[in-house]
């Protein structure tokens, strides 16, 4: 194993934990992991974008290919920056005007065409039945039941009307479709979690394994005693306090 | 009973994390190996994937950074390996940023297993900056897209591309993605207008918003979460991480399962009387006050 392996399973054990001692309570230990985090993404994506984008996608083409036209989409993205500077700062609406012009040009018929024509079409061609299939199947069966949820939630959030007789009963049809909805997307991201969490388990386990050095169970030791330092001093700095109010000394005290 | 009951719903949060924390290390330390049931979208992936004929086009958008490796890592893996074992032409690329180093290890990684060579019979193009509008400028021109790969070698010089001048050339797409962009975006602004067939391999947490795309075709099939990966791993025959997790996974939501019909239990035996180690009735099992607890 080379030592960049190891020194990168001590690491990544290191602030696994770290990040899992939040769990007991708000420690130095997590706000550590947790600003490290942060400062090392920023990082890394500046160093990236610098490679991806400022060189490969504007110095190379304008400086080796003669692109000279892609300085126009440099200025636009620099005159953002002028939001900065009051007095200029007007000239970033141009840049605005063109992004929300060309996002919405672009976003518009596609979405209207994939996300609404085609799924009203999905919705409701099963029920018209294919040549050779059963005319009351499973799916067409499912595909009712798609429809009458899509109808009746939509029911649910028109306001226009009032809620009562037929109306009432198809909007709290709506409500319960809306329930599973919420339940399914729970349960959804219920496995989500624990699955981030298998992963992290996952690589603890590995690395404390002998090739590793026991790193999970070395550090795991070393943060547990952090923690107990760390609850002993809090509670030796917040103990003079405590005293003080308890004889009635306390200068913030009422009186 | 309700001084019972008073008591568990005012539980110590961390005795569930240990209690989490115990169903998820126990069986990853003794696999019980419960079997993977084979879902049919997952299965449809894998037979457009069996169809392709070998030399075919395999574009994998590996949509995802670190935070969602657990889930999509092991989807990746599998995929590639299927896709080196059948001898399909790959296709590696990122739309996040911050995935980048994670997509360019497991592309070059699976490929390397399966003694295939950069340039020749992969290629990973790395990041473009863009998002959706890296997918609508790739399917004008992918030179225009990734003028070079990710080593700085120029794509139309690659022989694994050569004749993909487009998006209209690739045979199959899939994207591994976590959230925006990602299935939908290749949806919208590629499979529409370019006319590949396009799968997904998702968080379990965006599948259930991808069923809609799977119902009218509009997608050829879905892995979603460590499941859909456990159930591909199972379907290649090449039992991975994922796989190993799925007891874990099947332990912990026994464990939540059980602990919402306890509180729930619990909360309908309590709801019309105030237990004693509530203050007041704002405090009560339920009530807002409660729950931010």
């Amino acid at each position: 194993m080379t030592p960049s392996v190891l020194i990168g399973a001590w690491v990544a054990a290191g602030l696994t934990l770290f990040m899992f001692s939040f769990l007991y309570k708000d420690n130095p230990f997590f706000r550590f992991g947790e600003h490290l985090y942060v400062g090392i993404s920023m990082g890394y994506t500046i160093v990236r974008i610098y490679y991806d984008v400022m060189v490969k996608s504007l110095y190379t083409p304008v400086a080796q290919e003669g692109k000279w036209w892609f300085l126009i989409a440099a200025l636009l993205g620099l005159l953002i920056l002028t939001r900065f500077i009051p007095k200029i700062s007007w000239l970033s609406r141009i840049s605005f005007a063109v992004i929300v012009g060309f996002g919405s040009g672009v976003a518009i018929p596609r979405i209207i065409s994939s996300n609404i024509l085609q799924q009203v079409q999905g919705t409701l061609k099963p029920l018209l039945g294919n040549a050779g299939q059963p005319l009351l199947g499973m799916a067409q069966f499912n595909a009712l039941l798609i429809l009458v949820g899509v109808i009746t939630v939509l029911v649910y959030f028109f306001f226009s009307i009032e809620h009562k007789g037929p109306i009432k009963v198809a909007a709290r049809i709506g409500i319960y479709f809306l329930m599973i909805n919420f339940g399914a997307g729970f349960g959804y991201t219920v496995m989500a979690r624990m699955s981030l969490l298998i992963g992290r388990f996952d690589d603890l386990i590995l690395f404390a394994s002998r090739d590793f050095g026991y790193a999970s169970l070395v550090l795991l030791g070393l943060i547990a005693f952090g923690l107990f330092l760390w609850e002993r001093r809090s509670s030796a700095l917040s103990d003079p306090d405590q005293d003080r109010r308890a004889a009635g000394s306390d200068p913030h005290a009422d009186g | 009973m309700r001084e019972l009951a008073g008591k568990l719903l005012r539980l110590d949060r961390r005795v569930i994390f240990v209690l989490i924390a115990l169903a998820t290390l126990i069986p990853l330390l003794r696999p019980i190996g419960l079997p993977v049931r084979i879902s049919p979208e997952v299965r449809q992936v894998y037979d457009y994937i069996e169809s392709l004929p070998a030399g075919s086009v395999f574009l994998l958008s590996l949509d995802f950074d670190p935070a969602s490796k657990p889930e999509l890592y092991p989807m990746a893996v599998a995929l590639l390996n299927h896709a080196f074992k059948r001898d399909l032409r790959v296709i590696g690329m990122t739309l996040l940023v911050t995935g980048t180093g994670m997509a360019e290890k497991v592309v070059s990684g699976v490929a390397s297993e399966h003694g295939k060579q950069r340039g020749r019979d992969y290629a990973f193009l790395g990041y473009s900056p863009g998002g959706a509008n890296v997918i609508i400028s790739m399917g004008q021109e992918l030179a225009t897209a990734f003028p070079t790969d990710h080593y700085g070698e120029r794509t139309a010089d690659l022989p694994v591309l050569q004749g993909v001048n487009s998006l209209r050339q690739v045979n199959y797409v899939i994207s591994l993605a976590a959230g925006t962009p990602g299935v939908e975006s290749w949806y919208v602004y590629g499979k529409e207008k370019y006319g590949f067939e396009l799968g997904g391999g998702v968080t379990a947490v965006i599948a259930p918003g991808l069923y809609p795309f799977l119902d009218t075709g509009q997608i050829n099939g879905l892995i979603g979460g460590l499941r859909g990966a456990a159930e591909y791993e199972t379907l290649i025959g090449m039992k991975g991480k994922a796989v190993a997790g799925m007891d874990a996974q099947s332990a912990t939501h026994f464990i939540i399962i059980g602990l919402i019909l306890i509180c729930n239990l619990f909360y309908f035996l309590t709801r019309h009387t105030t237990i004693r180690s509530f203050g007041s009735p704002q405090d009560r099992p339920g009530s807002p006050r409660e729950a931010g607890r």
